[in-house]
């Protein structure tokens, strides 16, 4: 199957009876890499499952009335952070918990996840990454992991390239405080 | 700092991804995707047609509530008008001009009572009035009754 560029989907959506077979290669397009991306955010599989179905019946809901103000890949990438963003707002409200212990929750989970292969390093760096505030968390992960460019980054966070940059410095800084300490 | 993003980018090289999903996962989504959509599709489906099938008895309703509060409404603003006349706007002046903050209802009943009182006074003076007209002009009663 070749693969059909975003303008290409976006055309295939608006033709009523293709809409279904359009969405369908849109969801396979993007689906691992909004999953690795929510999964790095919500750490357990489960939850990350759920974020990304929701994300998806947004993007259904709303992909009519996309007006292609930003590139399809962005609009995916903001609909998948907000979504998850807004999972662990919840997770915190409904458990009653400060946010210190959610990130140890967080951390646990990290332990007995069975769907974690990596070694003890990248255990560690994913506990320090855990150690970092949301934000400058989801930016150490595009950057890092995505390797994604700060001005795409800074269309799906909408915040500055400088803003971005400092946050990635102070995130990389903190997970060298972490490695040292422990 | 220099040496700490080398071990980053050392760390990265071994396995990007340590994290993974259960077998067959990325192949099922797609599907369950569009199952949801389905499903989603129903239930939205099922509320419209709810919602025409109760419209109807819903106006019916909310007709029937918007009769009865302008009713209430009417009834309620002719009644408390008629209260309002069968009280006389001086006594009201009277009870606020005393202290209406110690007014009681004992303050209430003297003061309606004094005004009936005030009524009998009246009364008597204008009938000492008819009295002494009659004695002054030396006229019957008996006759008077007799004349009307």
């Amino acid at each position: 199957m070749s693969e059909y560029s975003d303008k290409e989907l976006l055309l295939l959506f608006k033709d009523i009876e293709r809409r279904n077979y359009a969405f369908n290669l849109i969801v396979r397009k993007y689906q691992q890499k909004l999953y690795w991306h929510i999964r790095k955010i919500v750490i357990k599989h489960e939850d990350a499952d759920d974020i990304l179905q929701n994300t998806f019946i947004k993007v259904w809901k709303g992909l009519e009335g996309f007006r292609e103000d930003s590139k399809l890949y962005t609009w995916l990438y903001r609909i998948a952070t907000n979504e998850s963003l807004t999972f662990l707002k919840q997770q915190k409200t409904k458990y009653l918990l400060p946010i210190i212990d959610y990130e140890n929750h967080l951390k646990e989970t990290l332990e007995s996840d069975e769907y974690f292969n990596g070694d003890e390093i990248q255990r560690k760096l994913q506990k320090a990454i855990l150690d970092l505030p949301e934000k400058q968390r989801i930016v150490f992960n595009l950057k890092y992991f995505d390797e994604m460019k700060y001005d795409e980054m800074s269309k799906i966070l909408k915040t500055s390239v400088g803003a971005l940059k400092a946050s990635y410095h102070h995130a990389v800084k903190k997970i060298e405080n972490y490695f040292k300490e422990d | 700092m220099e040496n700490f993003n080398k071990k980053l980018e050392e760390l990265k090289g071994n396995n990007n991804n340590p994290f993974s999903v259960p077998k067959g996962y990325f192949e099922d989504f797609p599907t369950k995707i569009q199952e949801r959509i389905i499903s989603d599709n129903k239930e939205y489906a099922w509320a419209i047609k709810l919602f025409r099938f109760i419209k109807p008895q819903f106006a019916l309703g909310f007709i029937i509530i918007g009769f009865a509060v302008i009713a209430i409404t009417t009834i309620n603003f002719i009644l408390s008008n008629r209260t309002n006349a069968g009280i006389d706007s001086d006594l009201y002046t009277r009870i606020i001009e005393v202290d209406a903050s110690e007014f009681s209802e004992q303050h209430f009943i003297d003061v309606l009572l004094e005004d009936e009182k005030k009524i009998d006074d009246h009364k008597k003076e204008e009938s000492d009035f008819y009295i002494h007209y009659l004695v002054d002009e030396n006229i019957d009663y008996g006759t008077l009754i007799d004349e009307l």
